[in-house]
């Protein structure tokens, strides 16, 4: 008796693969056991999600009577718009942007040469020193 | 009647001055049928950049942007109207952009050039071009001479 328990608990603990008893109601036992090891159909786990631009991300579209934001796509330097490998933004918020900006620009409520000088230390939304595409400028 | 937007300066005077030209603003919009949908003031502030405008040069102005419906061949009768007005700095007129919802397309733009689509018509394009730097001139073309200079 006691040799027939060891070695059932060698045998329990010793078998590299622990094939647990499942309870399923199907007809044909012998078909479960032949998908266990099959691949499972699923989703790509490693799939990166979709990037968005920040205007997309936050659904902002860009207005000219804002000009505070517009005037964060502006140098600082010399008032010229950044351009699209710099902002990081989609084709159509891009040029939305640079046409707001050409209208505020026109109406006076922003400055063409320089940024006002109170939208200085706004937070910026991205790195002009680190640009996606590399740039003559 | 299109959905404008007027985006006025006014030149600095006070506040019961500034009433009677809004008014004679708007009532110039309503002699000639448009209404008007919203008045937004944006402040009495510094100009980014000093303005003449009728013989004086400002450099603050007050900021109002009327939201207004008005026929299109109206539009550049109120122009001339408010160009002629002395209280008027500056003036405007946009057409009210509606808001549009359209998927970003960022990530198919920071694709690699051969799988961007408009790279990939460019290519099609150019596959219909002669292309200039490797055509060569055939002599057996029917001339008896070479036709350009060598
Ligand atoms: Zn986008």
């Amino acid at each position: 008796m006691a040799l027939l328990k060891t070695i059932l608990t060698r045998h329990f603990l010793y078998t590299p693969r622990i094939v647990p008893t499942i309870t399923r109601f199907t007809s044909t036992e012998s078909n479960v056991v032949a998908d266990e090891d099959a691949p499972v159909d699923m989703q790509n786990p490693f799939k990166k999600e979709q990037r968005q631009c920040i205007l997309c991300q936050l659904k902002i579209t860009p207005d000219y009577k804002n000009y505070r934001l517009l005037s964060q796509f502006q140098s600082p330097y010399s008032g010229r718009i950044y351009g699209r490998h710099i902002t990081g933004l989609c084709k159509t918020k891009q040029l939305q942007v640079e046409a707001e900006i050409r209208k505020a620009q026109n109406c006076a409520y922003m400055p063409y040469f320089y940024k006002d000088k109170t939208f200085l230390k706004d937070p910026k939304l991205f790195d002009p020193e680190n640009p996606i595409r590399s740039h003559r400028f | 009647m299109p959905t404008y937007e007027l985006a006025l300066m006014l030149r600095t005077m006070p506040k019961a001055e500034l009433k009677t030209t809004l008014k004679r603003v708007s009532h110039h919009i309503f002699s000639r049928g448009g209404i008007i949908r919203n008045i937004e003031n944006l402040g009495f502030r510094a100009m980014p950049y000093k303005t003449s405008a009728h013989g004086v040069v400002h450099r603050e102005a007050n900021y109002f942007v009327f939201k207004i419906d008005t026929p299109t061949r109206v539009v550049a009768d109120l122009k001339e109207e408010y160009g002629r007005d002395v209280d008027i700095i500056r003036q405007r007129v946009y057409k009210a952009t509606e808001e549009t919802n359209t998927n970003c397309t960022l990530e198919k733009e920071l694709l690699p050039p051969a799988y961007r689509k408009e790279v990939q018509n460019m290519i099609e394009e150019g596959k219909t071009q002669v292309n200039k730097f490797t055509y060569k001139f055939n002599y057996n073309s029917g001339l008896d001479y070479y036709p350009f200079q060598k």
